[in-house]
């Protein structure tokens, strides 16, 4: 019999790492038990730069979300992402042998393993692969065909891939910690768990999450993944940009981009300057203009917008039919939305479900979603698991946490 | 004086080797030997199919089969290509005929290439010819038929040919970027055979100052059922001998170099023009062996080609069993130690001579003697020293204190050449006795702690640093003679031996109130690190005044604006950094 089980959420982004411990109920609902959250360092664009920095801050985060949540944790699902990863489209094609009319799923795993046959290097691994469509001599199915009368199938997926070695480096870098890695999960995928409801995935909807060190996307149509990637840009470069512009110290140029910055280019925010007085820092008064500000910060924003644009597929913005949702603490940036929509042309959405239980002002922020995800991820992947599991393995204690 | 004229050509003239391409990838293989351009060596296209034996550009074709295809191919048959090449077996012979080597290019796996290899192989040694077969192996996609063809072609070569170099086409991707289109991929595929018979041919053609030759070659690509491992890279500017060793450690077919840690033995061939100083074949020969394992047995040399120009050219030529290719190397790449002991350090001799040259006249013509005849050299400087001495110090004890600490001196090069230590010794001799010369007073720092290294210096003990921190030392010590002397003097006290020189040199030369200790043992530490690196810090600071504005003005021209993402993997689209601010970018445009 099902029971509820705690599962843990990891994302060592570039400005956080972040731990979350959630319990999924018997009736399908999660509860958030604790979090715990540590200022990043030594992760560079997503990636793990500084080995040893990133062990105390995942061994942080971990002490504080297993303080506030009561629970040992010994598992988590753990979040990856950067620039090395990348989602293709890819299509298996299988012909049924000759007297055989009906489809069974050994011909589906035989199509799918054609459609695993993309192109990669001896480093790159294949994280993900998700059904997206599947066609029986041309008609479109988006459920398994399994059990139908058809003569060739055609099974599209999307893939995730990336290089082994470093998603390695990740695991290693829990394993360490004595915790073990249930699974990992590309960033945007898992944000789009949380983030992104049945009806938004089956109309069409783009997740944009842009974190400190790189801004992931998924774009959902006909309720599968159409595309997927990362754009090693973020917040932190907006900072940058701020610091080398106007040589304000990073500290600074970080506070005045969150309570100054935005981006959507109305001259009407362009009014004026900002004093920033000596502080206790010890650094001199400096004058920043608000229209040189709002314009560093709109060239970049600009920048990743257009990129991932570059990067969908061709018409597939005309299909999407709910818009874009931005999630990741970058999206807290004024007048990001308006930009988005001036870039996108599609509706804008700023991502805050209240779907889950347990401190909810806590987890409003868009900066958890990837987070949450996870444990969404990891719910989903346990009645999966559940359905396709002989009745033996049903006891084995997938999500062990306690 | 009695020159002797250097047997100038003692190799196999280029008129003496032939260059055979078979069936239609030979005749492309051919083609880019051809247009590459390569002196002398005659090119032969041996193909079936009319068309393309037309379109060749070698000199000499022989079209096989007239009376069994007809100007058609092979068909991918190699039973055809067998009996089409034995049908033009008189032509082909008569061709081979006084060759001394025979490169054969050819594409295995189809009909011509598979059939006619070990048929035009055979043809000629009996020709008495040394054979090198260049072979590529079909990719993975043409099927396994084509592949065993290929595979049962080979193992007949591999029993007939003198050297068998394979490359598997699969490796091709490895060439070009995953986005050039497929004739790239093949031109850069035809390119490396390319180069490497030119390289080859260089190798046994031209005369070598260090020889090596057709036996080195056969030495190196001895094992049968091997695959090649060929690395060339050509460089020239500043730091030629590290960018050309990069450039052919960079090579797909050595893995990164990494291929060669398995290596048994490898040849190496460094060719320069007139400008290709020992420094820095003996620089590149240390980067060098730390990629091969210690055991190996390193086949080296080296020429001067004077049409190299500015360039440094250096070719990498090993073989691998193929059972070790599978099992690829897994454990992490230990350090290997230098091999080639007897010409460590040399290089450095050699810099730190020419330093002293430039700024100082007088024992100039001492030193340029110096590296050709050795006894008269040890005589002159001896000479100058004692000439010098007394008129630069007032100090008596500075006469016998000199040639003393010669043999203190003498030592850091012994280990180079150890039997002969009179070379080191004049060379070190100016060295201390050039600052003496030019700057008086730093004699009271520089003599007192000699004495002290009267006992002979231990093997170990001696490495070029000290020398070279004597240098600095007489800049600074000029301005503070007297705190320089009594921190050298106590050093002396302190620590026996022959540390007190390069104690006392360093504490003079950096600042008095440095403790001595500190001083010593910093030394020791750099003197442990590596020739090379220690190098680095002992510069003098004469050198680095003449070499200041070079440097900086090159860590200008690099410097981009980054922030804090200097340093990090750059985030690359369509040719822009997208670290840079946008912002910025948008004002250069």
């Amino acid at each position: 019999m099902p029971r509820a089980k705690i599962h843990v959420g990891l994302e060592i982004g570039t400005s956080k790492v972040c731990m979350l411990v959630g319990e999924v109920k018997v009736d399908g609902s999660v509860k958030i038990l604790g979090i715990g959250t540590a200022k990043s360092a030594g992760v560079r664009k997503g990636e793990i730069s500084d080995y040893v920095k990133v062990r105390a801050c995942v061994e942080d985060a971990r002490r504080k979300a297993e303080e506030s949540s009561d629970v040992q944790i010994g598992s988590v699902f753990l979040s990856i992402t950067g620039n090395h990863l990348v989602g293709v489209n890819s299509t298996g094609t299988y012909r049924l042998p000759e007297r055989e009319k009906q489809i069974h799923a050994g011909y589906l795993k035989e199509a799918e393993k054609i459609a695993r046959g993309i192109h990669l290097t001896d480093e790159q691994v294949i994280v993900h692969q998700s059904p997206r469509l599947y066609r029986v001599d041309g008609f479109e199915h988006t459920a398994p065909p399994v059990g139908l009368f058809g003569k060739t199938i055609e099974s599209d997926y999307h893939m995730v891939y990336g290089l082994g070695t470093r998603i390695q480096n990740s695991i290693k870098c829990v394993r360490e910690l004595s915790m073990e890695v249930d699974d990992v999960v590309f960033a945007p995928i898992a944000a789009a768990q949380y983030a992104l409801y049945r009806d938004e995935k089956e109309s069409g909807v783009l997740l944009i999450d842009i974190g400190g060190g790189t801004t992931d996307y998924v774009l959902y149509l006909n309720g599968a993944i159409a595309a997927s990637g990362c754009i090693a840009l973020g917040g932190e470069h907006v900072t940058n940009d701020i610091h080398m512009i106007t040589e304000l110290q990073f500290t600074r140029a970080e506070t005045l981009k969150i309570r100054e910055g935005h981006a959507s280019g109305e001259s009407s925010h362009d009014v004026g300057g900002i004093k920033i007085p000596v502080d206790e820092s010890g650094f001199t008064h400096q004058d920043v203009k608000r229209e040189l500000l709002n314009a560093i910060i709109r060239e970049r924003m600009l920048e990743i917008l257009n990129l991932i644009k570059k990067r969908l597929p061709a018409g597939a913005l005309e299909r999407v039919g709910s818009g874009v949702i931005l999630s990741g603490g970058s999206s807290a940036m004024r007048g990001l939305d308006q930009l988005v929509k001036e870039v996108f042309g599609l509706s804008v959405n700023l991502s805050t479900r209240l779907e889950i239980s347990g401190v909810q002002a806590n987890f409003q922020d868009p900066q958890y979603i990837t987070c949450l995800g996870l444990i969404r991820y990891a719910q989903y992947l346990e009645i999966e698991k559940r359905r396709t599991s002989s009745p033996f393995t049903k006891f084995w204690p997938f999500g062990r946490k306690s | 004086m009695i020159e002797f004229p250097r047997e100038t050509q003692h190799t196999i003239p280029t008129s003496h080797v032939k260059i055979i391409g078979l069936g239609g990838a030979g005749a492309n293989m051919l083609d880019r030997v051809a247009l590459d351009g390569l002196d002398g060596a005659e090119i032969l296209a041996l193909n079936a199919d009319v068309r393309t034996l037309n379109g060749s550009v070698a000199s000499e074709r022989i079209q096989l089969g007239r009376n069994l295809t007809k100007g058609l191919g092979c068909g991918g048959d190699p039973e055809l290509g067998k009996n089409v090449t034995l049908e033009a077996e008189t032509e082909i012979r008569m061709s081979i005929k006084g060759r001394k080597i025979v490169f054969l290019c050819v594409g295995l796996g189809g009909g011509t290439g598979s059939g006619g290899a070990p048929m035009v192989c055979r043809i000629a040694r009996e020709e008495d010819a040394f054979v090198v077969v260049f072979a590529t192996m079909p990719f993975v996609f043409e099927g396994e038929r084509r592949r065993q063809q290929a595979q049962t072609s080979l193992n007949e070569l591999a029993v007939l040919s003198n050297a068998l170099v394979v490359f598997d086409n699969n490796r091709m991707g490895e060439l070009v970027v995953a986005k050039q289109g497929i004739h790239e991929a093949f031109q850069a595929g035809d390119k490396m055979i390319a180069d490497s018979i030119k390289a080859v041919i260089r190798l046994v053609t031209r005369p070598g100052l260090i020889h090596v030759g057709l036996d080195e070659l056969m030495t190196a690509l001895r094992t049968t059922r091997s695959r090649c491992l060929f690395g060339s890279g050509v460089a020239n500017g500043k730091d030629r001998a590290a960018k050309a060793l990069a450039n052919a450690l960079a090579s797909p077919l050595l893995d990164k170099g990494a291929l060669l840690r398995e290596t048994a033995s490898l040849l190496v061939h460094i060719c320069g023009g007139a400008d290709l100083t020992l420094y820095e074949v003996e620089l590149l020969m240390q980067k060098l062996t730390k990629q091969v394992p210690e055991k190996a047995h390193v086949l080296f040399g080296a020429a001067i080609d004077e049409s190299m120009h500015d360039q440094l050219s250096i070719t990498l030529i090993s073989s691998l069993p193929e059972e070790k290719l599978q099992e690829k190397p897994q454990a992490p790449a230990v350090e290997e130690k230098p091999i080639l002991e007897p010409t460590e350090g040399f290089g450095f001799d050699q810099e730190a001579a020419e330093s002293v040259i430039a700024p100082l006249p007088e024992p100039m013509p001492v030193l340029s003697n110096f590296s050709f005849d050795i006894a008269p050299a040890v005589a002159a400087t001896q000479e100058v020293a004692r000439e010098e001495k007394p008129s630069a110090s007032s100090l008596p004890e500075a006469v016998p204190a000199i040639p003393a600490s010669k043999s203190a001196f003498a030592d850091p090069i012994a280990p180079v050449e150890a039997v002969e230590p009179k070379i080191a010794s004049p060379f070190a001799e100016p060295l201390a006795a050039a600052p003496t010369s030019a700057l008086p007073a730093d004699f009271t720092s520089l003599i007192p702690p000699k004495p002290a290294t009267t006992l002979p210096a231990p093997k170990l003990a001696g490495s070029i640093p000290p020398p070279k921190n004597a240098l600095p030392s007489s800049a600074p010590a000029a301005a503070t003679p007297s705190p320089a002397a009594a921190a050298a003097a106590e050093i002396r006290q302190a620590t026996p031996g022959r540390k007190p020189i390069f104690g006392a040199a360093r504490a003079a030369s950096t600042a008095p109130q440095d403790s001595p200790a500190e001083e010593s043992t910093e030394a020791e530490a750099s003197e442990a690190r590596s020739t090379e690196e220690s190098a680095v810090p002992a510069v003098s600071k004469m050198l680095e005044k003449t070499r200041a504005k070079h440097l900086q003005e090159e860590l200008l021209l690099e410097k981009e604006q980054l922030g804090r993402f200097a340093g990090t993997d750059p985030t690359i689209e369509d040719g822009d950094n997208l670290d840079i601010p946008p912002f910025l970018r948008k004002k250069k445009k």
